[in-house]
């Protein structure tokens, strides 16, 4: 029973050094010195004649235009929180506090956007609201006076990302509401409070927290916006930046410092917002004191006038969720001429916007009849699209598993040494993306990495090929803080004795860690990065930093789509891939929330629970079939 | 069996245990109780190997056992939360320990079919996850995980600690007769009395780290050997001036009685302390009935068996006796 000690040297030592070598390495190439030279850079700027000027760009911003990015993406921003908070407020005591009609059915309508979203959502309102738009087109034969271009700038980019941000929004404020113990509205009620004080009074102080928190939240969004905007033409910070990146000193002045001035004030802003909501969230939120907290009760509008008034404005707003989604699933299945006339024609459907290939008959301007063979192609059918979904596909299923192998290698390290400054250190590091604005991330590797860098075997990593390994680095790092968050909660489920047990029957370190704490955590895991995977996988903001043709992502591919369709062959088809595309894409979303919060959700019990249900059906069926009853 | 000699474990600047000696001997169930905090669980720790203590040997069989690695002491263990691994049916968490010793698969099934057995698990059973099973099978499931590896001894952190006070009557029942059967060396932690006094051979009472006394339940209950086990172990009357002078005990030191030792309306004996009582308040609990008596200046708490014809009403009137070898008395600290 003597402890033997292994011979040779210490392994475990080995692993340690060489891991603590590579965190270090990773953490401060890929996030500390490109942000570093960012900052740098705007103080480094030449003159004319070659001298340093550190403050040039200062000078130019204070002089020249530049504020007006600024202005134009805080006025987004303070507009977008009072939209998202009245129409996210309202969807929520719609559905969960007020007794409204078909609440299921509603609260459905909202939530489309968790599964639509992004650059899908910016399109396929385009689809239905810009010039050519079908609902503007429908709008213009009405009113004819009507101004077909009405869907461009602010009020389109505002219109959009109220509606792209409230599924997240009620989501969260769902919960809060939830957690009203509904005896403390019965209270308030039994005291003589009509039900509009009992909401103002009662109900609403308790989501102020909750609604502070999701505020700030969407502010960072309208800050940080860089989809709608680029899309629908509207000068904020992001594009700016991401058309500064593109742009060289010989069009003109010192356009790389002034992104990386403009994504450091963007940066300056998101820290002193998050230090604001840290220090807000450190205060607490109220939490029911009650020992039996009683489930809310719907309450019914007593007065007919407003019930009546509450149902439209849930109706209207259910429409305008609804339409965008119905239309586009159903002009996917629509031939291209159909959607060139915005006119739905029962009789041509079609699955050529998904699979296959047409022909093209077209009038030449001298007028001669041409024919392009297959430039009518579907999501499948088409190379580039095709091409970017590979991409994406690839490229967003390494970055999400890279970011969980670090994470869920972190996390097990920072609970082994709990209350030591060095599991407190790398989960800083780990949290540090979260401060900065993924822009100035991927604008920092951008420029950064756009040279020979010792450190990555004096490589170019933005030159040709090598940009899709950037991309890899980018998806991970901003994905970090997230995954972080989640896995982290997971591993709290983690019993201590259950490390124990399996120490005293003889389980190693490793043996432990995969086969007792990875099971456990592991649907945590695959759901991190499921979550990620679906969220890169139509990810816009950094596909359009590192876009090249080496790194032309989907969501680059749908951008493409929304460029006008030629009549001369180029384009063709565009429209209707692009609603394919966004169904495509709702799928995939679907499917993903579904296997993460439907089938991952169940524990072992509920699986083997499943099973047999599966098989009983399955042995009916056979039994069905062969005449045989099932035992 | 287990012998523990002058073992002290500190943490940081905190010495939780001081001198700790213990000898539990072969097939016996012994067990640890103190309140929260005594050092009852760290002890059980320093056994398993997942304390190294600061001083002091632990010896098994009469072998150092104090450096070896927690899995090859032999030493089997039934956590306070069972420890189940959650991800794997209670066939594979009791067959965990084999699998990793790398035994052949038929040798394995046969081992957990046998284990199963004795402690009633049924083969459904064994292919459920461990969520499915209530709390009296999940105990069950622990406990074959802990024998099928056949450890010298088996170590038990309050097992019963997160259930209904009726299913801990019944599973201590089961696991009493679960050590008779297999008849393993058993060390049991808990910090309830009625539990210790129920199961064990023998009880090693804890206390801020020391062990204050060790010995079978009767000794521990009747012979209590300080005040803070008298105080501990059941419930107790301190003395106060009137009786202590009455029963002529050194009025320097401090005297107890247990409740039930208090006599109600009995016959006059010889060398008993006899006072007029009246009963203040009573607390009715069906086996018996608890009194609250003022006498001699203080008030005492009686108990007195429920035969449904001797139920006094507060008010009343009574006779109350005390024996002096009744008296628990311990040097002033």
């Amino acid at each position: 029973m003597e402890l033997k000690k292994k011979q040779g040297p210490d392994l475990s030592l080995l692993w340690k050094v060489f891991g603590g070598a590579l965190f270090a390495y990773l953490f401060l190439g890929f996030m500390v010195v490109p942000c570093l030279n960012t900052l740098t850079s705007i103080f480094t700027t030449r003159d004319a004649a070659g001298r340093m000027d550190p403050l040039a760009v200062l000078r130019f911003f204070a002089a020249g235009n530049m504020p007006s990015f600024v202005v134009n993406s805080l006025k987004l921003a303070v507009c977008l929180v009072i939209t998202v908070n009245v129409v996210g407020v309202s969807i929520v005591l719609l559905t969960e506090y007020f007794d409204i009609k078909g609440a299921k059915i509603l609260r459905m309508g909202y939530m489309t956007t968790l599964i639509y979203s992004g650059v899908a959502l910016v399109t396929g309102y385009q689809f239905l609201y810009d010039k050519d738009g079908m609902l503007t087109s429908w709008l213009v034969q009405m009113f004819p006076m009507m101004n077909k271009q009405w869907f461009t700038g602010f009020n389109a980019v505002l219109f959009t990302m109220t509606f792209a941000c409230t599924s997240n929004h009620a989501l969260f404020l769902r919960n809060a509401i939830r957690g009203i113990d509904y005896n403390t509205v019965e209270a308030a009620r039994n005291l003589g409070a009509k039900p509009f004080k009992v909401l103002f009074r009662v109900v609403m102080p308790t989501l102020l927290p909750t609604l502070f928190s999701l505020t700030v939240m969407t502010f960072i969004t309208g800050l940080c916006a860089m989809s709608a905007p680029t899309l629908l033409g509207y000068n904020s910070i992001n594009p700016e930046i991401v058309r500064l990146a593109g742009s060289s000193a010989a069009d003109e002045a010192f356009p790389q410092a002034r992104a990386a001035l403009l994504s450091v004030i963007l940066a300056v802003f998101t820290i002193v917002l998050l230090t604001v909501l840290n220090h807000y969230e450190r205060k607490g939120h109220y939490l029911s004191v009650s020992k039996t907290k009683a489930k809310l009760v719907k309450q019914k509008i007593q007065n007919p006038v407003y019930n009546a008034l509450a149902h439209v404005y849930a109706y209207v707003l259910f429409l305008i969720y609804m339409t965008p989604v119905v239309m586009i699933v159903v002009f996917s299945f629509q031939n291209w001429p159909a959607i060139r006339a915005k006119s739905l024609k029962l009789t041509d459907w079609t699955l050529v916007n998904y699979f296959g290939t047409r022909d093209y008959e077209y009038t030449t301007s001298r007028g001669k009849l041409k024919l392009r063979k297959g430039v009518i192609s579907g999501v499948f059918s088409n190379a580039d699209t095709v091409g970017g979904i590979r991409l994406s596909f690839v490229l967003s299923a390494i970055a999400a598993a890279l970011a969980c192998v670090i994470v869920v290698v972190a996390v097990n390290y920072i609970f082994k040494h709990r209350n030591r400054k060095r599991a407190a250190a790398v989960e800083a590091c780990l949290l540090f993306p979260w401060l900065l604005p993924t822009i100035l991330i991927c604008y920092s590797f951008r420029t950064f990495f756009n040279g020979e860098v010792w450190y990555v075997l004096g490589k170019n990593l933005y030159y040709r090929e090598n940009v899709r390994f950037l991309i890899i680095m980018a998806y991970t790092v901003v994905k970090l803080p997230f995954a972080l968050r989640m896995v982290k909660a997971a591993f709290y489920a983690i019993d201590d004795e259950l490390e124990d047990a399996a120490r005293n029957l003889g389980a190693s370190p490793l043996v432990t860690f995969l086969r007792v704490k990875l099971p456990i955590v592991l649907p945590s895991v695959l759901a991190v990065f499921a979550l990620n995977f679906n969220a890169l996988f139509t990810e816009y903001d950094m596909s359009a930093t590192f876009h090249s043709s080496y790194g032309k992502s989907y969501a680059m591919v749908i951008q493409s789509m929304t460029a006008e369709e030629g009549r001369d062959g180029y384009n063709m088809n565009g429209s209707g891939r692009r609603c394919a595309s966004t169904v495509f894409i709702m799928v995939i979303s679907g499917l993903i929330l579904y296997l993460v919060y439907g089938v991952g959700a169940r524990d072992l019990g509920e699986r083997l629970e499943h099973r047999k249900r599966r098989r009983a059906r399955l042995a009916k069926l056979k039994g069905f079939f062969t005449g045989k009853s099932a035992a | 069996m287990i012998q523990l000699k002058d073992i002290v474990v500190r943490f940081g600047d905190f010495e939780a245990l001081h001198n700790i000696n213990v000898h539990v001997k072969e097939g016996e169930f012994f067990t640890f109780l103190g309140p929260s905090g005594c050092g009852k669980t760290t002890t059980l720790r320093t056994i398993t190997g997942f304390i190294e203590p600061a001083s002091g040997s632990v010896f098994m069989r009469g072998e150092d056992i104090t450096r070896v690695p927690i899995e090859k002491r032999s030493i089997g263990i039934v956590f306070q939360s069972y420890a189940l691994f959650p991800t794997m049916t209670v066939r594979d968490n009791i067959a965990f320990g084999l699998k990793i010793k790398k035994l052949k698969k038929p040798e394995i099934d046969e081992k957990v079919n046998t284990i199963a057995r004795k402690v009633d698990l049924s083969g459904d059973q064994l292919a459920k996850a461990v969520s499915q099973l209530s709390g009296g099978q999940q105990q069950r499931v622990a406990i074959a995980r802990a024998l099928v590896t056949e450890p010298a001894i088996i170590c038990m952190d309050e097992p019963l600690s997160n259930l209904d006070a009726k299913l801990r009557v019944q599973l201590r029942n089961e696991l009493k007769n679960m050590q008779r059967e297999f008849g393993i060396t058993t060390i049991y932690v808990t910090h309830d009395q009625e539990e210790a006094l129920t199961l064990s051979d023998r009880i090693a009472v804890f206390n801020k780290g020391y062990i204050e006394q060790t010995g079978t339940p009767n000794e521990i209950y009747n012979h209590s050997k300080t005040e803070f086990v008298a105080n501990f172990i059941g419930d107790i009357n301190p003395l106060g001036e009137g009786v202590v002078k009455g029963l002529g005990l050194d009025p320097r030191r401090h005297h107890f009685i247990r409740l039930e030792r208090v006599r109600v309306n009995q016959p006059q004996a010889d060398g008993v302390f006899c006072a007029d009582g009246v009963i203040e308040s009573r607390e009715y609990y069906g086996l018996y009935i608890k009194y609250s008596i003022g006498v001699a200046g203080q008030t005492l708490k009686v108990i007195e068996k429920n035969d449904g014809i001797n139920i006094y009403e507060a008010g009343q009137s009574v006779g109350v006796g005390i024996h002096p070898d009744d008296v628990m008395s311990y040097d002033a600290q």
